[in-house]
């Protein structure tokens, strides 16, 4: 007795579809499970005897192997418990099989034969209909996440019943509804709470509008990481496929709460006790994605940069020279998506307070100098905008307006991005931060004045060659933020003013 | 200020710490009479657990170095610890590390010992010195202050220390960093005489941070410590550091200074000795114009920069050539009168009735001709815009 389902295994953040082969022979009763299955898939033996007999359908008592196919590929996951009963049902007869081969299935069971929300639906759903399958067949609780996807029929269903229940054509599932519950923009806070700041307020302006990293140097309780958490929301809004990718991620790691399409910017904040696999992704047997993929098309904000593992720093060159993470494994490379703004916050030195007018530093410059080291080298590279944010005083605070919402700032946002879109279209780079810095240089468009001012600022700053490129793109950036074809001098001042050096305070100690 | 016109305030911060009467002052004549006093002298200089005040007393009953080591030997003077110590000191052993790094011993009494020192009340019974020679009391200027300074404290002390350099005349502080530090490099930068008082032996360079500096000064300068080679820096070393660096100049200079700060020290002991004090004023919010602050409050000569002190002193007209003529747009010379103090970007586009955006090239086009400068996301004036 043979029986045969589809069932989708997930990959890093792809669903790959794999054939569920079950034979029913003689001997003691047994299930055996072939072909490659991860330790969850093992699980899976002992938890779906019960939950077929607990819906009432039969367990049959004699020697079942169950085989997953391709048998090169490693199954990992819980989803896998639905197509290993159905094909347990299907070769024991209990369901016809006239509809099998063109349904997948997916999804955990309980020992009462209930299905359970399980994580990675929309990933499989995506892999269904680019298999060409009719249909998925889903737990009910992720069937709106499911439908999001055009061009294959979701069933969701509560339990194993229901499963076998429609297989025989007795039970009509209800048509999910494709739920996009998280459609508002929510983050929960705006631009408009932010009191003071100007400055800090424009130069994350200009990081949304070019997609530049930043790099914020303040003392503790300057508000860092209050604007850094803003950043999310003055980005422009999540196309659809963006969204698709951002839900697709969010499903696998298990964070779609509510289980509709995410349309906001995501916001991710890991602290600096964070380990490398937790960053990048990885985890023993199911490849789960780091944050810097959770944070895909959206901001990455690392609190205390000079805290974090020298190791961890180091491996967010790939994602943001790629917009991608690859996790190595034994069995094979796992690839995320990972291109998210990053926002660095760091004190200017060990105490917290060199340059503050109210309180006194005391920091010896070695320690300074130490402190800095630690923020050197290839990731600074990557940072096009550096700010210090001055830590404000009650009465500055008072003398303050409240500041300018979120949503106007975004609309600026993207009409410079459609400018960069347009100017790049034949390039195919999304932003002006992207960019090499040949092609910067040659796109820039650079007015006589503009250029003066670069010149000037060669010698004044002591710019080095990388300095000059960054110059050159976040000046390009706030062109773009006037409508201005040409980079005046004025632009290209601007961006000058968010250089600055971190060694600056320490070499002028030293000369 | 004067010793003697401080007094009449009835306030002298350092009344304690005038000469008693019936205290010797002075090393009794003839006390390094000889080679073996030369050597008696070497140890006593080593020894750490009795201070110069009580040496003195020793010296005054025991007339020669050698018999004062001998008291110290014999039980007669000291603790058990300093006997200890004394014992295991060989003075060959500090004879060959002064040759080794330089250094020369100047006893009490000698041609080559500063006079301006005896009149402190515990002057120090030899001096170690490397380098050039001293220069006399009317030709040195001590520039001191605060180790954490300001970006603003460490301009105006490397421009005094470089005028003061310019005009010939020596300036002298502890190589301390910060202020210290800043008053040295402007006298290395112009070519002029520094001279750096030690907290530790003669051979040491320290503070480590300093290394290169000191080095520098004992290239084209001089260094002076009262502490043989091989002594350690000691946190006591440098308040008495402080009373040598008073002594030795005609005018002592407070650039910064927060609360408890050794530049209090160093201006008390130079009020002791009639030397003038002089004090750049500051904010009363600012923490590091604290010391200056009280100084001026109780007599000190206020400066308001290099100027008024060239003048002070009598080394020049008190204008340091002509203005220095910038080419300013109309609204960068707006922008520049805006900035007083260190203020934030929207102030100053507030008041010009612009945006921050619109106000950023102004303020980089200021901080490139060096008029402003950015410190901790608010720009503040430069010291050449400030005079």
């Amino acid at each position: 007795m043979y029986g045969r389902v589809i069932g989708i295994t997930i990959v890093g953040v792809r669903g790959h579809p794999i054939a569920v082969e079950a034979h029913i022979g003689r001997g003691l009763p047994s299930l055996t499970l072939t072909g490659l299955p991860g330790a969850p898939a093992q699980d899976a033996r002992d938890r779906i005897r019960p939950a077929v007999e607990s819906s009432g359908l039969e367990w049959p008592l004699r020697r079942i192997v169950v085989n997953l196919s391709p048998g090169n590929l490693r199954k990992d996951g819980p989803g896998l418990d639905l197509p290993i009963a159905m094909g347990v049902l299907a070769a024991s007869g209990q369901v016809p099989g006239d509809r099998l081969s063109r349904l997948s299935f997916f999804g955990e069971l309980s020992l009462r034969g209930g299905l359970v929300a399980t994580p990675g639906v929309l990933s499989v759903a995506i892999a269904a209909a680019r298999a060409g399958l009719d249909g998925v067949v889903v737990p009910s609780a992720n069937a709106g996440e499911a439908a999001l996807v055009e061009g294959v029929r979701v069933v969701g269903a509560r339990g194993l019943t229901e499963v076998a229940r429609f297989l025989r054509g007795t039970w009509h599932p209800p048509t999910p509804l494709a739920r996009e519950a998280n459609e508002a923009t929510r983050h929960g806070v705006d631009f408009a709470e932010v009191r003071g700041q100007a400055q800090a307020r424009r130069a994350l302006e200009v990081a949304a509008a070019g997609g530049h990293n930043v790099l914020l140097v303040g003392s503790p309780g300057a508000g860092k990481t209050m604007l850094a958490r803003r950043l999310a929301t003055i980005l422009p809004a999540l196309s659809r496929e963006e969204a698709l990718e951002v839900t697709q991620l969010h499903s696998v790691a298990g964070m779609l709460d509510e289980g509709g399409l995410v349309r906001s910017r995501p916001f991710r904040s890991p602290h600096h006790s964070i380990s490398l696999s937790a960053l990048l992704g990885g985890g023993s047997g199911f490849v789960r994605p780091g944050e810097v993929s959770l944070a895909h098309h959206g901001v990455l904000f690392l609190d205390e940069l000079t805290e974090f593992r020298r190791d961890a720093v180091e491996a967010l060159r790939q994602p943001l020279e790629d917009g991608r993470v690859v996790v190595t494994r034994v069995a094979g490379s796992v690839e995320f998506p990972a291109g998210f703004t990053l926002v660095a916050a760091t004190n200017p030195c060990p105490c917290g307070y060199e340059g503050d007018p109210k309180r006194q530093c005391h920091c010896p410059p070695h320690r300074v100098e130490l402190y800095r080291q630690k923020l050197s080298g290839p990731l600074l590279d990557r940072i096009d905008i550096r700010l210090v944010v001055p830590r404000l005083s009650k009465r500055e605070l008072l003398g303050e307006t409240v500041g300018e919402a979120s949503s106007p700032i975004r609309t600026r946002v993207e009409e410079a991005r459609a400018r960069q879109r347009h100017r790049y279209a034949a390039l195919g780079f999304p932003c002006n931060a992207m960019l090499p810095g040949p092609a910067a240089r040659r796109q820039a468009r650079m007015s006589s004045g503009g250029n003066d001012v670069l010149a000037g600022a060669v010698d004044a700053l002591s710019l080095t060659g990388r300095g000059f490129d960054r110059a050159i793109k976040v000046a390009r950036t706030v062109a773009d933020l006037a409508g201005a074809e040409e980079i005046a001098a004025g632009h290209m001042a601007e961006a000058l003013t968010y250089r600055m050096s971190l060694s600056e305070g320490s070499l002028a100690r030293a000369g | 200020m004067r010793a003697d016109g401080a007094a009449d305030r009835g306030h002298r911060p350092a009344a304690h710490r005038r000469r008693s009467r019936n205290r010797p002052s002075r090393w009794p004549p003839g006390f390094v009479g000889g080679e073996a006093d030369r050597r008696a002298l070497l140890v006593l200089m080593a020894l750490r657990g009795i201070s110069p005040l009580k040496l003195l007393e020793l010296a005054d009953r025991e007339r020669t170095a050698a018999a004062t080591l001998e008291a110290f030997r014999g039980g007669r003077a000291g603790s058990d610890a300093d006997r200890e110590f004394a014992r295991g000191l060989d003075p060959d052993d500090i004879d060959r590390a002064l040759v080794a790094c330089g250094a020369s011993l100047v006893p009490f009494g000698s041609g080559e010992y500063p006079p301006q020192l005896e009149n402190l009340e515990d002057p120090p019974a030899a001096l170690f010195v490397k380098g050039r020679p001293l220069p006399p009391r009317e030709r040195a200027v001590a520039i001191v202050g605060a180790r954490n300074c300001s970006e603003l404290g460490r301009e105006l002390a490397t421009a005094i220390g470089h005028d003061l350099a310019t005009s010939g005349i020596c300036v002298i502080s502890g190589a301390a960093r910060g202020i210290d530090a800043a008053g040295h490099q402007g006298a290395l930068d112009a070519g002029g005489h520094t001279v750096a008082v030690l907290g530790c032996g003669i051979d040491e360079a320290y503070p480590r941070w300093s290394r290169r500096m000191i080095e520098r000064i004992a290239d084209s300068g001089t260094l002076v410590s009262e502490y043989p080679p091989g002594v350690p820096p000691e946190p006591y070393h440098f308040p008495a550091r402080n009373r040598i660096v008073a002594a030795m100049c005609t005018g002592l200079v407070v650039v910064e200074g927060a609360e408890g700060s050794g530049s209090l020290i160093s201006a008390e002991h130079a009020l002791d000795l009639g030397r003038e004090v002089f004090a750049v004023p500051g904010a009363i919010t600012n923490p590091l114009a604290h010391v200056p602050n009280v100084l001026i409050r109780e007599g000190a000569t206020l400066i308001r920069g290099v100027d008024d002190l060239m003048r002070d002193l009598k080394l020049g007209d008190g204008r340091s050539g002509a203005p220095v003529r910038l080419d300013l747009t109309v609204a960068e010379q707006a922008a520049l009168e805006l900035v007083v103090g260190p203020v934030l970007p929207e102030v100053v586009a507030r008041g010009l009735g612009v945006s921050v955006p619109e106000v950023l090239p102004l303020l980089l086009g200021l901080e490139l001709k060096g008029l402003i400068r950015s410190i901790g996301g608010r720009f503040e004036p430069r010291l050449k815009a400030a005079t």
